[in-house]
């Protein structure tokens, strides 16, 4: 029996410097083999992905201390046993050589100091100290992607700071908002029973939700009709029976073409509207005019197609929906929040609400919480400095969510004056760089990310660095939402692996902030003893969690005739919206126009969208993600054949965009599969900061192009609302 | 002995990549050296068009090129019906990354010609390949024909198959649906 080493890719169990023992025959006993691979012990330990926001339950197989892969838990309803490529790759992330391996300090520019955690708190926490007792509790913001921690709230509320501020306005705020107020809440598609699926402003092939396209693609098995809108030719569309490109910026028109359809033609469900709606006689008293042919001449489709698609959402209804969509549509133009008014109505006309096939609220769940140890003072509450939910302010806009691309604004005002920066990078997310840069002139910025992110290389006076999700366990999360599952289920992250740097846990970082702060005790207990105490009024313990990785509970939302109600004022789906009445608007969605258009043979709207193999902006320094960007030229910028074909453009060739806020140059992707009016880049690219290697330089982003504006109602960036001319050359 | 066959439907890719990746992380590939990859063809014209993507890698074929040119033996085929290669054996020449028809093959870190192995050491103990299990849209099946229970079966049910470059008589063991669209 000859020994031979395993493959050179085999070289995880290298660190036990044992090399499997096989015999050397054509016909291997692998039976052998594999049971030698084995013996290297693997552990599984459940965690949750970051790679996005939908939290997909995974399984992380460590061996040797090392991350050997992860694959998708079976039992979470996100990634039902999948994982989409970024999910491979964030996990690999944890071996990124631009992680923040230790706390620093600046000391100049683009140049930092490692000092130690002890001095780190102190130094953060005295100045912090001295800032806010000069200028109010109220000037501390604390801006994070939102919805991914919960330790920070107790700190604000101590110090009497409102300033929780969410990523949410460059993102999809206009439908969290809209649907909130309309109909008390967001209510997800149920892809399983639908008969007829509309997609506009989301493409899951894209931002992706793994178990979302193991539903559709078994949906579409089965014969189910899907469509898609969207100016360009996406991953979804790849799949769906049809493809019907919409003019960019006007699906508020194709929504109002398929209302007047299914109200004009009587195909509406009357009897839902009369007993779960309120404001239908308002809302066609301004739209009783706004025919499928109107739309038709807005919109590029024909009102044949329109009316097609209302008399076929009417024939299938309730087993038939308008996906409520996502970040595609919501905050992007000057009428993103009548089109998600819009997508609300057209989802009710057809009454499928709480219907089979239709859409559900979804199913939730309460946890404990650890008793409080902190009994000292607590400042008087502030008013907001973003002015989100504040009289004569953004007094439409959700407190809880905030309005982001404002905070250079709130320091130049003396509105803010020590800004914390949890895993957000507004520098590289938010509207024009350039101004977000301005961040740096805060009295004190704290930033706390993984890797070198711009934000912090830009304008953190110090960076206090967070443990990869694999290295942490966390307080644990209801796993629902944006599909519908009939159960809420529980899931947390648990720790994997040990940190391979001087990173620590949120949890840490903000108990050893708070004490040199001068707030003693204020998170006096373990993320051990949090987790039992979150856990305990449902009756799990968190070591059967960390068995299973997942756990369901009781079936709560099924399709139900009796005892629908909503959670707004009239218990109804409001039509209209009595909080817009009350500051000036009329309440129900109108046409609107786009804010700007494209004018002559080289002007474009910039649209964007996700790539399936990146998260935005967080995942560009991942090689391996970067590596699928080199093999398939994703930085490419998408531009319709025939549009390209006058500007002499072919494949490939260099090309330079501009406005007047940037200048930049691309290669761009000729395609038969967008929009003429508009071009598309992926949202992921454009990185600046030089500690971030695999991604700087490379492309560019849709951010650097867009001034920091605010829409009056929700907040939004109205991110597509920009038109870039092109011309060819420039490299 | 087991009789391993892959099925591949391209009519349900979206050219998400999970199983590139999943793929190099169950073999601890280095970015740029990957056993799978994605052919894009999009047809027609604006507004109506197809596009159809063909995940492509090694075919696992009954009568493999690479095999046959292979000078030292190195490559060879299992009697489950998985090609592999015997690092030990290989000197590099390459001649079996130019007789593969499907350019399959890739070099590895220590200069062998490699490429999928159809996770040969795990589906033995009824595991299924990493770019199976991870792939969302349900593209791909994997399972042993001679296993009744196996779901490749119910896979192939009622399928109009065909394999790729037909003309070159590789007798492939990863078989396609015919394309729909």
């Amino acid at each position: 029996m000859q020994k031979i080493s395993r493959r050179s890719f085999l070289k995880i169990a290298a660190g036990v410097g044992a090399a499997a023992a096989v015999p050397l025959t054509l016909t291997m006993d692998f039976k052998v083999f594999a049971q030698d691979i084995q013996d290297d012990k693997v552990t599984k330990v459940p965690s949750l992905c970051n790679g996005c926001s939908s939290t997909c339950g995974l399984w992380a197989y460590v061996k040797n201390g090392r991350l050997w892969k992860v694959e998708g838990n079976e039992a979470n309803m996100k990634s039902m046993g999948k994982l989409c490529a970024r999910g491979h790759g964030v996990a690999y992330n944890v071996y990124d050589p631009g992680r923040v391996t230790q706390p620093m300090k600046r000391v100049g520019d683009n140049k930092f100091q490692p000092i130690s955690w002890e001095e780190a708190f102190q130094e953060v926490g005295t100045k912090t100290r001295q800032i806010l007792d000069e200028h109010g509790g109220d000037k501390f913001v604390w801006a994070c992607h939102g919805g991914k921690e919960t330790y920070a709230a107790k700190f604000l509320d101590v110090i009497g700071s409102p300033n929780y501020i969410t990523h949410y306005a460059t993102c999809f705020t206009a439908k969290t908002n809209i649907w909130d107020k309309m109909c008390g809440g967001m209510y997800n598609p149920d892809f399983d029973n639908a008969k007829y699926m509309i997609f506009a402003g989301r493409n899951y092939a894209g931002g992706i939700i793994p178990a979302a396209m193991k539903r559709i693609t078994e949906a579409k098995e089965k014969g189910v009709k899907i469509i898609v809108v969207d100016p360009r030719f996406c991953e979804l569309a790849t799949i769906a029976d049809e493809w019907i490109p919409i003019r960019p910026g006007t699906d508020l028109a194709l929504y109002l073409g398929i209302a007047h359809t299914l109200i004009s033609e009587n195909l509406y469900d009357k009897s839902f509207v009369e007993q779960f709606v309120f404001g239908f006689d308002f809302f066609w008293m301004y739209n009783k005019d706004f025919s499928a042919e109107k739309a038709a001449e807005i919109t590029g489709i024909s009102a044949d197609k329109i009316k097609e698609l209302a008399r076929d959402l009417a024939a299938n209804a309730p087993h038939a929906f308008l996906e409520p969509g996502y970040h595609g549509l919501h905050a992007h133009y000057k009428n993103s929040n009548e089109t998600a008014m819009m997508n609300v109505i057209i989802n009710a006309l057809i009454g499928n609400f709480w219907r089979e096939g239709g859409l559900f609220p979804a199913a939730s769940t309460t946890f404990g919480h650890p008793e409080d140890t902190y009994f000292g003072p607590k400042a008087e509450m502030g008013s907001r400095a973003d002015g989100a939910g504040v009289a004569g302010q953004y007094p439409l806009v959700e407190a809880g969510r905030g309005i982001p691309q404002r905070i250079p604004d709130m320091i130049e005002k003396g509105q803010a004056k020590v800004v914390f920066f949890y895993h957000y990078n507004p520098l590289r997310s938010a509207p024009e760089p350039e101004y977000q840069k301005k961040i740096k002139n805060a009295d004190l910025v704290v930033s706390i990310p993984c890797d070198w992110n711009e934000t912090s290389v830009y304008t953190a006076d110090y960076i206090l660095p967070e443990n990869h999700y694999l290295e942490r366990m966390e307080h644990p999360k209801v796993i629902n939402g944006n599909i519908y599952w009939a159960a809420a289920q529980v899931a947390a992250r648990f720790k994997a692996l040990d940190a391979t740097s001087s990173s620590l846990d949120l949890l840490d970082i903000l108990k050893g902030f708070t004490t040199a702060y001068g707030i003693n005790n204020l998170y006096g207990f373990t993320i051990e003893e949090d987790m039992a105490a979150s856990l305990g009024p449902i009756g799990i313990s968190p070591d059967k969690l960390k068995e299973e990785g997942c756990i369901e509970l009781r079936t709560s939302v099924l399709p139900k005739i009796e005892g629908i109600t909503f959670n707004t004022f009239t218990h109804k789906i409001e039509f209209c919206i009595g909080a817009w009445k009350k500051e000036g608007f009329i309440g129900v969605p109108t046409w609107i126009s786009p804010l700007v258009e494209p004018q002559g043979e080289n002007e474009f709207r910039l649209i964007h969208g996700k790539q399936p193999w990146h998260s935005h902006i967080m995942t560009t320094n991942n090689p391996y993600l970067m590596a699928i960007t080199e093999d398939y030229n994703g930085t490419y910028m998408w531009m319709n054949t025939e549009r390209a074909t006058k500007l002499g453009l072919k494949e490939g060739d260099w090309v330079t965009v501009a406005n007047d806020i940037a200048t930049k140059t691309t290669q761009v992707h000729v395609t038969e599969g967008l929009h003429p009016d508009c071009v598309w880049v992926p949202s992921t690219y454009g990185t600046y900061s030089d500690k971030l290697e695999n991604g700087y330089g490379k492309g560019f982003n849709y951010n650097d192009f867009i001034p920091a504006r605010v829409d009056e109602k929700t907040g939004h960036v109205m991110g597509q609302e920009c038109i870039v001319t092109i011309s060819k050359g420039g490299k | 002995m087991a009789n391993y066959v892959m099925f591949i439907d391209p009519n349900k890719c979206t050219g998400c990549n999970a199983c590139r990746i999943a793929c190099q992380m169950q073999w601890n590939l280095p970015p740029h050296i990957n056993f799978n990859r994605l052919d894009e063809c999009v047809e027609g014209q604006y507004p109506n068009l197809t596009r159809v993507i063909t995940p492509l890698q090694c075919q696992h074929c009954d009568n493999p090129p690479c095999q046959t040119v292979c000078p030292t033996n190195a490559t060879y085929k299992r009697e489950d019906g998985i090609v592999l290669i015997d690092e030990k054996k290989c000197i590099g020449c390459k001649h079996c990354m130019v007789a593969c028809p499907y350019e399959a093959r890739v070099i590895s870190e220590s200069g062998v010609p490699e490429k999928c192995r159809f996770c040969a050491e795990y589906v033995v103990n009824g595991e299924i390949p990493a770019c199976v299990s991870t792939c969302m849209c349900g593209v791909r099946t994997f399972g042993d024909m001679d296993d009744p229970a196996s779901p490749i079966h119910a896979a192939l049910a009622g399928q109009e198959l065909m394999q790729l470059l037909p003309g070159h008589e590789t007798a492939p063991r990863v078989l396609y649906a015919k394309k729909r669209r």
